[in-house]
């Protein structure tokens, strides 16, 4: 086989580079609540199946394109977070990560058996925008590039809007002080609901775009939180902006030991390299926690 | 340790030795079940709820001592061997892995232990010539301990992972280990050897879910990477201990009855809506009980760590 | 004392919940089943579950057994082989159930069987169909299902007939489709195919880009894969992304269902994959079947439903066989047995695999999949070779 060409090489760049992209989407909100309030949430990939679940409510009723789809879910989950954080979320910010890993974890077998009561274990998916763009000798898969797109523009977007905006400024004063923030007359509890409320948004993103990608059901939640793990350790916990960059690190690594190893082996990179690093640098290739 | 505080427990380890002549081998098997449950659940408490290093991936030892369970009585050992070794086994594969990882702080530690849990499962599945890999292992019936003997095994088990609780809370390791829990830095500054008692405490966890493993692996009569490399597993753990109540010598026993109790009732009619109940619970009980129900007994007061017998 | 009360309280309510069981002694038959409605299997699981279901009302409509009549117990497995050994104890000891059908799923059956071979309770497998199962001396399990070994055989020998040469193969890590893999390699040298790429792949793929550009380099003739519905779906979504092309595509499980062709659109236009039955096929009792499961259901059943509805049947028809609920003479009776349900023929060898049934190959051809193998049977021509990417 003539697995160092060029062309082939770079081919392998590409494709991990956008299945990277669709784990940094998910990964980046999962670090942004980790970030902000010290929650682990494992119930982040079945936000993201809500978002999917939703998307496929309305191509299959109302027959909504899913990239049209996208301008009601992003809202839709994003008030789900708000107000998700607001009832529930909120009561165990600041109390230890046993208790949030078991309300999430809480949340999200009730979220899993909700959609399995409704829409039982059938997988679903949407055979829209399928194929590739033929750059050159380069296959552009549409669906993933459509994901890569939208996920670095919703990162770099959350990530300047955190840096720069007097709202997104509040967060990170939440995130490093939340007693300090408290003091300078930043409503905290609403930044929280704003932050889980964003990460939600991020979530239901990845839920539309995995509709073109893959076949879901309320189960498959399991696949993607895993490696979601591991790239936040990779790009470092609470670090937003690492997260996109472990997810794209992970995807790429992924392809290259599927293609020259196997794809058996694919599977060990993630544990393999957040051991690693966690060996190196116990604290995460982008060092410690921190929302910028 | 004064009498009244073991004599519930030499009550209930009564009852469950005589279990046997009344119920029938499905009761049976739901007890062994819950005995498991009793089992790991304390073994999760003793580093998790003592030390306060919540450990996501304590099914790595149960999934090694179930596939060293499994090989062995397979290459011919006798069972009750094959459980020994099972636990040994992943005693020398916690040790080192307590060095490494509990350099770790918080979240770092619970997920890199749920990454070696997820390695565990992809070197039983891809060491296919040792383990058959993804094909899993069917034991032979005419090797297989009868239902009694794996049950009395992992009553056994059980009963050894409470006390050891119970011995460990009472004795000067536990105090440390509580010390490292409140704040690991002032423990280190009044001389505790943090290091050394936390991995211990590590070592000792993954004993008991090795021979629990093992005997899984018996009961079942055919392992794979997926069913017991499970993570789904160490949740109901945690879920059962902090149910209970986290620390505690009975509340993870509380924990692991409830639950269990539960599932029996509901699960068989409502499959996916009793999964969502048990979610609406497991939320139910992180607001409105955040210590286990332990926390509500007026007894409590009795058992303050503070007043505990052998603290200085 | 009060510790002592709460805690024996919570035991002895442990104990009495596990001892609720049905009262015996009503007139009624019981037939004991584990279904996966949660877990992994839950999408299959309950389309044999109507199948169970449909065919005790079918009974009971029929006069029941010997008179008698029929209810289902069943309980959900999780999908998980422990809880499946679990239940078929509590329905051989607790219900004290008077005949047995098997779980869905390999891993669960491996289990389950070893508990009814421990109580000699002869039980009808109509979920699985590792080979491994029927290659432990069990002398209690007997099959439905045609084997997984033999599942691409049809399709391969097709490649051999239209004369194409090298054949690429891709499957899960899990026990099925292994078994699946095996018979293809087996296969493949038999008939003199070469077998030019190999590869196994984890639960958790959701990419399968590096795969198929080692495969499209390899140019093969063939592409088969033992696998499932989500993996067989993102492959074929993924070839198309890179063109990877060959004169056929052949999955396991994944075409065989209703949902295959929705997923994918235009994609899945022309994949094959193998089926244990397809509600076209002309054989006796599968139209009445099917037309009654549809009134009932409100879709049309997949084979997991009819190997339900025909478990159902042999177990009526050993019980015809013997006059008796007794479990030897059933184990004999299942052992002779050779009837044909709406499932297909049933006949097993000594060691309770089924040989009598043969497998279907069926294609995806205008948007819905068709019987398109054996030719006996067939309900419309191959479309060969696949179209390729480019005149789509």
């Amino acid at each position: 086989m003539h697995l160092l060409e060029p062309v082939l090489l770079l081919q392998f760049l590409v494709s991990g580079l956008l299945a990277g992209a669709l784990y940094a989407l998910l990964a980046c909100g999962l670090n942004l609540v980790f970030g902000v309030m010290r929650v682990i949430n494992l119930a982040h990939a079945e936000l993201m199946l809500a978002g999917a679940f939703l998307t496929y409510v309305l191509y299959a009723w109302a027959g909504i394109h899913p990239l049209l789809a996208f301008f009601l879910v992003l809202p839709a989950l994003f008030g789900a977070g708000f107000y998700l954080q607001r009832l529930v979320v909120e009561r165990v910010v600041g109390k230890g990560e046993l208790q949030s890993l078991l309300l999430t974890y809480g949340l999200s077998i009730i979220l899993i058996n909700t959609g399995l009561l409704i829409f039982a274990s059938d997988f679903k998916a949407i055979p829209e925008l399928q194929g590739a763009l033929i750059v050159g000798d380069i296959a552009i898969s549409k669906p993933r590039t459509a994901a890569a797109l939208l996920a670095i523009a919703l990162t770099l977007g959350v990530y300047h809007f955190l840096k720069h905006a007097r709202l997104g400024k509040a967060i990170r004063a939440v995130a490093e002080h939340p007693d300090v923030a408290m003091l300078c007359g930043i409503d905290v509890v609403r930044m929280r609901m704003f932050t889980f409320g964003l990460a939600a948004a991020m979530a239901g993103a990845a839920g539309v775009m995995l509709t073109m990608i893959y076949s879901f059901s309320p189960e498959t939640g399991a696949d993607f939180i895993l490696k979601c793990f591991a790239i936040i350790i990779i790009g470092g916990m609470g670090n937003f902006i690492g997260a996109l960059y472990g997810g794209l690190l992970l995807g790429v690594a992924e392809i290259f030991v599927a293609g020259f190893v196997s794809s058996q082996w694919a599977e060990a990179v993630a544990y393999v390299l957040l051991i690693l690093i966690l060996l190196i640098r116990p604290t995460g290739l982008k060092g410690a926690a921190d929302v910028t | 340790m004064s009498l009244k505080s073991i004599a519930p427990g030499i009550v209930l380890a009564l009852l469950a030795v005589a279990a046997p002549a009344m119920a029938s081998d499905y009761q049976l098997l739901f007890l062994l079940q819950l005995l498991m449950m009793i089992a790991l659940a304390q073994s999760w408490n003793l580093i998790s709820g003592m030390t306060g290093y919540v450990s996501l991936g304590h099914t790595a030892f149960f999934g090694v001592g179930a596939y060293a369970g499994a090989l062995l009585l397979q290459w011919g050992f006798p069972w009750w061997l094959a459980i020994f070794k099972g636990a040994g086994i992943a005693l020398l594969v916690a040790a080192p892995l307590g060095v490494l990882t509990l350099r770790l702080r918080g979240p770092y530690f619970a997920i890199a232990m749920l990454g070696l849990n997820e390695i565990g499962r992809l070197v039983a599945t891809l060491w296919v010539d040792l383990t058959q890999g993804g094909d899993g292992i069917p034991l032979s019936p005419a090797r297989l301990p009868t239902l009694l003997q794996n049950y009395y095994t992992m009553l056994t088990l059980a009963v050894l992972a409470t006390s050891l609780i119970a011995w460990v809370r009472y004795n000067r390791l536990g105090l440390e280990l509580r010390a490292i829990r409140e704040d690991e830095e002032a423990a280190e500054m009044v001389g505790v050897n943090t290091t050394r008692n936390k991995v211990i405490a590590f070592a000792l966890s993954a004993v008991i879910p090795g021979a629990a493993g093992a005997v899984y692996a018996f009961y079942t009569s055919y392992i794979d990477p997926v069913s017991v490399f499970a993570p789904a597993l160490n949740i109901q753990m945690i879920v059962m201990v902090l149910l209970g109540g986290s620390g505690t010598v009975w509340g993870p026993v509380i924990g692991a009855v409830l639950v269990r109790t539960l599932h029996e009732l509901t699960w068989a009619q409502f499959p996916a809506l009793h999964l969502a109940l048990l979610g609406v619970l497991i939320v139910a009980i992180v607001l409105f009980l955040p210590k286990g129900i332990l926390s509500l007994a007026p007894w409590r007061r009795r058992v303050r760590p503070d007043r505990a017998p052998g603290s200085p | 004392m009060k510790r002592i009360h709460f805690l024996l309280a919570g035991f002895g309510v442990g104990i009495a919940l596990a001892s609720a069981g049905v009262p015996a002694q009503t007139k009624e038959i019981v037939v004991g089943t584990s279904v996966a409605l949660t877990g992994k299997y839950a999408r299959t699981g309950q389309e044999q579950l109507n199948g169970f279901q449909l065919w005790v009302e079918d009974v009971n409509r029929r006069g029941g057994l010997l008179g008698r009549k029929v209810r289902l117990a069943y309980y959900d497995d999780e999908s998980k082989p422990d809880t499946g050994a679990k239940l078929y104890e509590k329905l051989i000891t607790g219900d004290k159930v008077d005949l047995l059908i098997g779980p869905y799923s390999s891993g669960v059956t491996l289990a389950a069987s070893t508990v009814a071979e421990k109580h000699r309770f002869p039980i009808i497998s109509a979920g699985a169909s590792s080979s491994k199962i029927w290659a432990r001396g069990y002398k209690n399990v007997f099959g439905l299902y045609t084997p997984a070994t033999t599942y691409m055989d049809q399709i391969l020998a097709l490649a051999k007939e239209k004369g194409l040469k090298r054949v690429a193969l891709i499957h899960a890590d899990t026990a099925f489709p292994r078994d699946v893999a095996r018979g293809v390699e087996a296969s493949a040298k038999r008939l003199g195919l070469e077998l030019v790429f190999k590869e196994e792949y984890g639960k958790a793929s959701t990419d399968f880009a590096a795969m198929i550009l080692k495969i499209k380099a390899l140019k093969p003739d063939v592409v088969v894969g033992g696998s499932y519905l989500p993996d067989s779906t993102a492959f074929m979504r993924q070839a198309r992304e890179y063109q990877l092309y060959a004169k056929i595509f052949a999955f396991a499980v994944g075409p065989g269902l209703p949902d295959f062709g929705p997923n994918l659109g235009a994609i899945a236009e022309g994949v094959m994959g193998n089926s244990q039955w397809e509600p076209t096929l002309n054989l006796p009792g599968v139209k009445t079947f099917a037309k009654q499961y549809e009134q009932r259901y409100g879709h049309v059943p997949g084979y997991h439903a009819a190997g339900g509805y025909g478990a159902g049947q042999v177990l009526e028809a050993a019980v015809k066989m013997t006059r008796s609920f007794d479990r030897d003479k059933l184990r004999r009776a299942l052992l002779k047995l050779d009837t044909t349900t709406a499932f297909g023929r049933y006949k097993v060898d000594a060691t309770g695999m089924q040989l009598g049934k043969p497998g279907y190959t069926v294609q995806w051809i205008g948007g819905s999949r068709h019987v398109i193998l054996p030719p006996s049977v067939a309900a419309r021509k191959t479309t060969y070779p696949f179209k390729p990417w480019d005149k789509r």
